[in-house]
């Protein structure tokens, strides 16, 4: 394998620092993020999950991504964009799984989200693979693992004194170049997976349950609140606006801006004229299972859960996606 | 200490009577999760009662889910009676609710529970429980368990004291700092009994006050301007701030309210079934 320490991969990620936006976890007020930092030494190299995905980065929460400005008659339209080079630097690889889920649809289907692809194709992925499964982790139940180098660009482990590298794509192995390195023998350890597997059914069975009574009992203590879906590394709705950032005689400036919306939220399927054709929060909890487990795979190809766990974790009222699994499977007949 | 398996039995029982008498169609209380975590649960049917616990990790304020039950579940039909399990920080707000003309006394069965605390996920005491002075509800139909006899505390506010005594500019980067983390999932909103606007003016889509970016400076608006809805009618259940995913202080914000309107009209949010919304008497006799 090849062998680097952390001193090396701090010397590294300064020099990348200067070069372009490295985003990598940091501790912030006691939490842990995937946040920008500025040289090696901000880098938190022993974490568990951060509490947000790495989704952010290529999907921001709040993007400009139009400028448009009228002085009198005349009108120019701007986009916004950034040609500097990222690098997301300890990506665990449930995140990494994630984007490619998003990829499906932002990426794969035409058109693509000019966005998004942006962000994708200027972002280097290096990850950092867990020692082991956190808090309600279940990544090895959606085809994951804590140590999967499949959508990453770069996978790092650790090892004896430092970490095993190994470059997964042409872009890693070019940015790696960059990285001292020597070869060791032996392989990295083997991560602890827990062992209780959460059933994944099919979405034909998943189609028997839209008006079983699950929903119900699941979905009325709710808060319909954002959380589950913002923390989520594959929920990817957003919504569109134009807000007047300057008004002058003879001067206007806009900026359109795309926002995270969730389908938690009771206003998501508001329509003109006021008309909510998803009023209820069963309803709502039901859509979001259902797009993660029938509509998303049916329309797309994977499924939209990657088993990161921090929805089960992070929602204040324990609505555990992995129970619902159970249920589902249960009632469908297929545990 | 409480008997926690004697008051399940009793609520278990309480719950049973109430659905199988037809006093009520739906009773709200906790159960247990799969996961082992504490959680709000909705029981219709006498048959379904033994799911209901009491334990020290009932934290959660019930009486924000009677906004969902306002309305008839059909059309043409009364709306439900509901029984409801409170704590006494939570049945102030049953109070509030109803000075509010939001919810209709004989609509509501408020199971009150004796209350020695509560404790959070680390297994320790939540701030708002070791500020209260609070054994027994302010209003119930019954009563269970027995009022523990402890001295109520005094909350002289020592943590709003070190935010009071921060420079103007510090305290304003110590706020600007914890929005920052604020991600504007709402859920500090949705949580609260006092927050049931249908439409939230910091979340209109004309976007007049606010608009949607997840920024601080639309966050700093969102969070000063909602402190201030609740000026006076907040009654320090502190869900907002136990429920928010990024650990927002935001007791502090509402606290400082309410020691406002302490010291300005000597009034409580939710102490008495009869106390009109402070807005409607601005310094009543109170
Ligand atoms: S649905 Fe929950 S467990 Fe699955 S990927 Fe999203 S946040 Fe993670
Ligand atoms: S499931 Fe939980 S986290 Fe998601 S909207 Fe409902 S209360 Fe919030
Ligand atoms: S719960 Fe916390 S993160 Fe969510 S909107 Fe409220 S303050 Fe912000």
């Amino acid at each position: 394998m090849k062998f680097t320490t952390r001193d090396q991969l701090k010397a590294w990620l300064d020099g990348l620092a200067a070069e372009m936006d490295l985003v990598a976890p940091r501790g912030v007020d006691g939490h842990v993020f995937y946040r920008p930092v500025a040289s090696g030494d901000e880098v938190l190299f022993d974490y568990e999950r951060p509490e947000l995905s790495a989704k952010a980065f290529v999907f921001p929460d709040t993007e400009v991504f139009l400028r448009v400005e009228q002085r009198g008659k005349d009108v120019t339209v701007e986009e916004v964009r950034t040609e500097r080079k990222q690098v997301i630097f300890g990506v665990r690889p449930c995140d990494a799984h994630g984007l490619a889920v998003i990829d499906a649809l932002f990426l794969n289907q035409e058109p693509a989200d000019a966005q998004y692809q942006h962000h994708r194709e200027r972002t280097v992925l290096v990850g950092l693979a867990c020692p082991r499964m956190w808090e309600g982790c279940f990544c090895t139940s959606m085809g994951g693992a804590p140590d999967d180098a499949t959508h990453l660009d770069v996978l790092l482990r650790e090892v004896e004194g430092g970490y095993a590298v190994e470059a997964v794509s042409e872009k890693g192995k070019a940015l790696v170049k960059g990285l001292k390195t020597k070869q060791k023998a032996g392989d990295p350890p083997a991560p602890q997976t827990n062992a209780d597997a959460v059933p994944v059914v099919d979405t034909a069975t998943w189609r028997t349950l839209f008006n079983d009574k699950l929903w119900q009992r699941h979905g009325e203590r709710c808060l319909s609140c954002r959380i589950c879906t913002y923390v989520c590394p594959t929920c990817r709705c957003f919504d569109v606006v134009d807000r007047v950032v300057d008004t002058q005689p003879g001067l206007t400036r806009i900026e359109r801006i795309r926002v995270w919306d969730a389908c938690t939220s009771t206003n998501y399927r508001r329509a003109a004229g006021g008309h909510n054709s998803r009023p209820t929060k069963p309803g709502r909890i039901r859509n979001r299972f259902y797009c993660k487990f029938c509509y998303y795979p049916e329309d797309f190809g994977p499924l939209g859960c990657v088993g990161c766990g921090r929805c089960v974790v992070s929602c204040p009222v324990d609505i555990d996606i992995t129970e619902i699994m159970r249920d589902v499977a249960a009632k469908g007949g297929q545990e | 200490m409480s008997d926690y398996e004697a008051l399940t039995q009793q609520i278990r029982e309480q719950a049973r009577q109430l659905l199988s008498e037809g006093r009520v169609d739906c009773v709200i209380g906790y159960e247990v999760g799969p996961r082992g975590v504490t959680r709000p649960a909705f029981i219709y049917d006498a048959a379904d009662v033994d799911r209901l616990v009491w334990n020290a990790s009932c934290v959660h304020n019930l009486v924000t889910y009677l906004h969902d039950k306002k309305k008839p579940q059909r059309r043409g039909e009364e709306p439900p009676r509901v029984a409801v399990v409170v704590k006494p920080c939570d049945s102030r707000t049953i109070n509030v609710l109803l000075a509010e003309r939001q919810i209709a006394r004989e609509r509501i069965f408020a199971i009150g529970m004796a209350c020695e605390g509560t404790v959070g996920a680390d297994g320790e005491p939540l701030a708002r429980c070791t500020r209260c002075g609070d054994r027994v509800p302010v209003v119930y139909d019954v009563l269970l368990g027995e009022p523990p006899n402890v001295s109520p505390p005094q909350d002289d506010y020592p943590d709003l004291a070190r935010i009071e005594a921060m420079p103007p500019a510090e305290r304003l980067a110590f706020w600007l700092g914890e929005f920052d983390r604020c991600i504007r999932c709402y859920a500090c909103r949705q949580v609260c009994p006092g927050c049931y606007c249908t439409t939230c003016m910091f979340e209109r889509d004309d976007g007049l006050w606010v608009d949607i970016g997840i920024e601080v400076s639309g966050k700093h608006i969102f969070h000063l301007g909602r402190a201030l809805h609740l000026a006076g009618r907040c009654v320090e259940c502190d869900e907002c701030e136990r429920v928010c995913p990024m650990g927002l202080p935001l007791s502090l914000l509402n606290r400082r309210l309410v020691r406002e309107v302490d010291a300005t009209f000597h009034y409580h949010a939710g102490r008495e079934e009869t106390l009109a919304p402070i807005l409607f008497e601005f310094g009543g006799s109170k």
